[in-house]
């Protein structure tokens, strides 16, 4: 091997490349910064911009989340990206619409004597039973995903499931799309939950329009993350989750049921997945089975982003980059359609500097 | 009677019965009807429906599988015969009734006129009526419920009877078998020029094909070689060094674009020489490699994947961008990309391209079977095993990955600029995210490291989907569901690496794998 390495021409002493990389890396960073608070200084965008932008980028960065907890869970679990979660949250996605629709088609009378449907005489529990339906339905797919796909293939090399889950990921997309059709459909919501329609906030001379789809979004993830994040701290089931992530055979030893928790924590990510499914549904309107795709994509980078394993990880992760993703073009006064490029270069740029991600601990050898 | 095995068998039932009715919710099962219509060689009609028949037969060979099935399900205990049979039937009677009361329940909602496509796209009403057999519903019903148990247990029969001699029939599969070794195997390996005479006809088959085959076939199997090239080069990043990379489209991107760019007359008007605007497309590809790689090759497994990622979309948004339009032309795409020119003349028919492909598919296998077999594989393939050894064992880690990375990253230059030139044309949307996936799964489904899997694997991966045209919508609906069963049944691949088998046992001819990959080109 000495021999090669003096003949080689690319012989490259690797000291000074790790601090060229830091440097250009921080060059690259004061850039930025230096750009962002120039755009800022001209001040072509009011504060009324500022406030929809990062509105905006709470309610999707809370989706992300959403879904980043399901990565996170599974990945600190197996060890696999779960590259199929996506299509579990366009399952839920759609069970929530056919919910909305089917209550929709239930006539019933207003309180006033007016002819209305189910959908808007009660629309809490409308809402209510179309998220139930939404995250069983999905909780179910993810079951199932984790019975077929992944269970056959416990022990083996570390890129097989990764292949089995893009196969299941394809399989579902294609179902989906030869089930519903290739059309994109659109949410019926009640009218109390109309969208578009929210509080006015005038702001620097003009309106704001804080929606009450994101506000409901933003509310409902937040207790369901409230809700996980007890599940997995102070119940049974939690503690068996984390046993086993630390350490299957030991938390086998203690009389824990591994693959009943695996497939425990298939169910609950794939509960979350419908559960933003349903959200996204709501807030944004369209969708088509391709839905899953580019959220499962962003989510799982903010799994990276904020420390893949671990659940505060990826809620901090999931509304750091819908906050970048809002905000970053205007800041940088580029166009918008480059966000995603702005959003793979933070992540690359977190890497870097900090391979573990925002709040993810030292990983070990083993894990990594 | 045992409550247990017949509580299974009802449960696997049910998940027959399921996947009928998904078939019949996608439209499938009309499908499925009219292959096997063709399969008894009887012309079908476009647009006309199958005969109720064959979806009788194609019932009927689900209900003998989920009649087998339900037999053999716990395979220590002996079962009688009525045993086997009393189980099939319960089976076949769960799955009958799922299917009937969907059959009864979809039925009566078309009776009444609505249309159900309205939320299920593909359950018009004539697919319902064929579900049916043409039948008004509840006799319809009855079909399902009296067929499905009848065939199962007929399926459980046939089980019984087969695990009755089941060591007879092994017998004489295996004296099969070792008459085929002794007979026609030895003899073959026996001649001396046997390699030479595979390859000599592989290469006549080669030369032969692109003239035959016509244009189709030469752009699906030119598509398969240029998947066959990035597949070489990814297999070095992923097989060999072990670095998991999901952004490998972005030097696929970069190969097709320089070519583009520097031979299109829009949007730069340079018109550079094919070869010269290969080699271009090939050093630039290695270059970004060699750029990604510096920064990012220190993480490890997952973390370089999504950050390759990332980096492939990246490459892909910004050349659809408004950013670069004057640049790249944006979505647009470049348009009139140069054919291959030699001496002055130009060879750019489907036949001379595939030539050209067949002379860059060779090239690139024995540059990569070379190198798997010099230090420098054995450097990588130390990498991929453990890291930290490898480190401690004195071999330069960053080097050999960033070698590794760059590449790979060239091959897929020039598998790039090649599929430019073929279209003619290259667009974003040539290099979406799906093109990684695809060639990570065509090395994986091969088998990682392998050579011949990975030709092996694009033609399982590109060909295989063209040769399902047939089914049209279904085929990644079908794709998706084998490459899962797939990796469940082969997790090591079509054509597992030889590597590891040789070293374990030393001396035995180490040649034969690669004439054989010959033979599947």
């Amino acid at each position: 091997m000495d021999d090669n390495n003096k003949k080689s021409p690319l012989k490259l002493p690797q000291n000074s490349i790790k601090y060229a990389r830091v440097i250009a890396a921080l060059l690259l960073l004061a850039l930025l910064i230096l750009r962002g608070v120039n755009v800022a200084r001209e001040a072509q965008l009011g504060s009324d911009t500022w406030l929809r932008l990062s509105v905006s980028g709470l309610v999707i960065g809370s989706m992300y989340a959403l879904i980043a907890i399901g990565y996170t869970l599974v990945y600190g679990i197996l060890f696999m990206i779960n590259f199929a979660h996506g299509e579990v949250m366009m399952i839920g996605s759609f069970g929530g619409y056919f919910i909305f629709e089917l209550f929709n088609t239930i006539p019933t009378t207003a309180a006033d004597g007016s002819q209305s449907t189910f959908l808007n005489t009660s629309p809490v529990l409308a809402i209510l039973i179309a998220f139930i339906v939404g995250m069983i339905i999905a909780a179910v797919a993810g079951y199932y995903l984790e019975r077929i796909a992944y269970r056959p293939l416990r022990g083996a090399p570390r890129l097989v499931p990764l292949i089995s889950a893009i196969g299941a990921s394809i399989f579902l997309q294609n179902a989906g799309q030869l089930l519903f059709g290739p059309q994109r459909r659109q949410y019926i919501n009640p009218t109390v939950l109309e969208r578009g329609i929210g509080w006015n906030i005038e702001l620097g001379g003009s309106q704001v329009v804080i929606t009450y789809t994101g506000i409901f979004t933003l509310i409902l993830s937040a207790i369901l993350m409230v809700i996980l994040f007890l599940l997995v701290q102070r119940t049974k089931l939690g503690r068996a989750m984390r046993a086993v992530a630390q350490d299957k055979q030991t938390a086998a030893l203690m009389g824990i049921d591994v693959d009943q928790i695996i497939s425990r924590t298939f169910v609950i990510s794939g509960a979350l997945a419908g559960a933003a499914g349903v959200m996204w549904g709501i807030h944004n309107g369209l969708f088509n089975y391709f839905v899953g795709f580019i959220p499962g994509i962003k989510a799982f980078t903010a799994a990276v982003l904020g420390g893949i394993g671990n659940i505060p990880g990826a809620m901090v992760g999931g509304f750091f980059l819908g906050i970048i993703e809002s905000i970053g073009p205007a800041i940088l006064g580029i166009d918008f359609q480059l966000k995603d490029v702005i959003a793979f270069t933070i992540l690359i740029l977190v890497l870097i500097f900090r391979p573990s991600g925002i709040l993810g601990e030292a990983l070990t050898e083993e894990k990594l | 009677m045992n409550k247990e095995s017949l509580r299974k068998s009802v449960s696997s039932a049910l998940v027959v019965g399921i996947i009928i009715i998904f078939l019949a919710l996608i439209d499938f099962h009309v499908v499925l009807a009219g292959m096997i219509q063709k399969l008894f060689g009887k012309q079908l009609y476009s647009g006309r429906l199958p005969d109720a028949g064959f979806f009788l037969v194609f019932l009927g060979l689900i209900g003998i599988w989920n009649g087998w099935r339900a037999a053999r399900l716990d395979q220590q205990e002996n079962k009688s015969l009525f045993q086997c049979i009393a189980c099939s039937a319960a089976a076949g009677l769960t799955t009958g009734l799922v299917v009937a009361v969907y059959a009864v329940i979809v039925g009566s909602i078309d009776a009444q006129g609505t249309d159900l496509r309205v939320y299920l796209s593909l359950l018009s009403s004539d697919s319902i009526q064929f579900f049916l057999f043409q039948q008004p519903v509840f006799i319809g019903g009855l079909i399902h419920l009296g067929f499905g148990t009848l065939l199962a247990a007929a399926g459980g029969f046939m089980a019984a009877l087969y695990y009755r001699n089941q060591d007879q029939l092994k017998e004489r599969l295996s004296s099969v078998k070792s008459w085929y070794q002794e007979r026609i195997l030895n003899k073959v390996q026996s001649v001396p020029y046997i390699n030479y005479i595979l390859l000599g006809i592989m290469v006549l088959l080669l030369g032969i094909m692109p003239q035959v085959w016509g244009s189709y076939w030469n752009y699906v199997m030119g598509t398969v070689g240029i998947y066959v090239l990035l597949g070489l080069g990814l297999n070095i990043i992923v097989g060999l060094s072990g670095q998991l990379v999901l952004g490998y489209v972005a030097f696929f991107a970069i190969g097709a674009y320089t070519f583009a760019l520097t031979t299109a007359p829009e949007p730069h008007n340079l018109v550079v020489n094919f070869w010269v605007a290969i080699l271009a497309s090939i050093i630039l590809a290695a270059i970004s490699g060699i750029l990604v790689g510096l920064p990012i090759l220190r993480l490890r497994g997952d973390y370089l994947a999504i950050v390759t990622l990332g980096f492939g979309e990246i490459i892909r948004i910004l050349l659809r961008s408004d950013l670069l339009k004057d640049f790249t032309m944006g979505p647009r795409g470049v348009r009139d990309i140069a054919g291959p020119t030699l001496f002055g003349r130009e060879f750019s028919s489907s036949a001379d391209f595939m030539y050209l492909i067949i002379i860059a598919v060779i090239l690139s296998i024995f540059f990569a079977k070379r190198l798997q077999e010099s230090s420098v594989g054995r450097a990588w393939l130390s990498i991929s095993q453990d890291e930290t050894v490898a480190q401690a064992t004195g071999v330069d880690t960053y080097k050999y990955k960033l070698l590794a990375l760059a590449l790979g990253a060239s091959l897929a230059g020039l598998g790039g600029a090649l599929f430019a030139s073929r279209n003619q044309f290259t667009g974003p949307e040539d290099h979406a995210l799906m093109v990684s996936i695809n060639v990570l799964c065509l090395v994986i489904v091969g088998g990682m490291g392998s050579i011949p899997g990975v030709i092996l694997g694009s033609f399982a991966l590109k060909g295989l989907p063209e040769i399902l045209r047939e089914m049209e919508n279904y085929r990644m609906l079908v794709f998706g569901a084998l490459l899962v069963v797939m990796m469940i049944i082969l997790p090591e691949g079509l054509w597992p690496a030889s590597r590891p088998k040789l070293e374990i046992d030393v001396g035995k001819e180490s040649e034969s794998p690669q004439v054989g990959a010959g033979g599947e080109s």
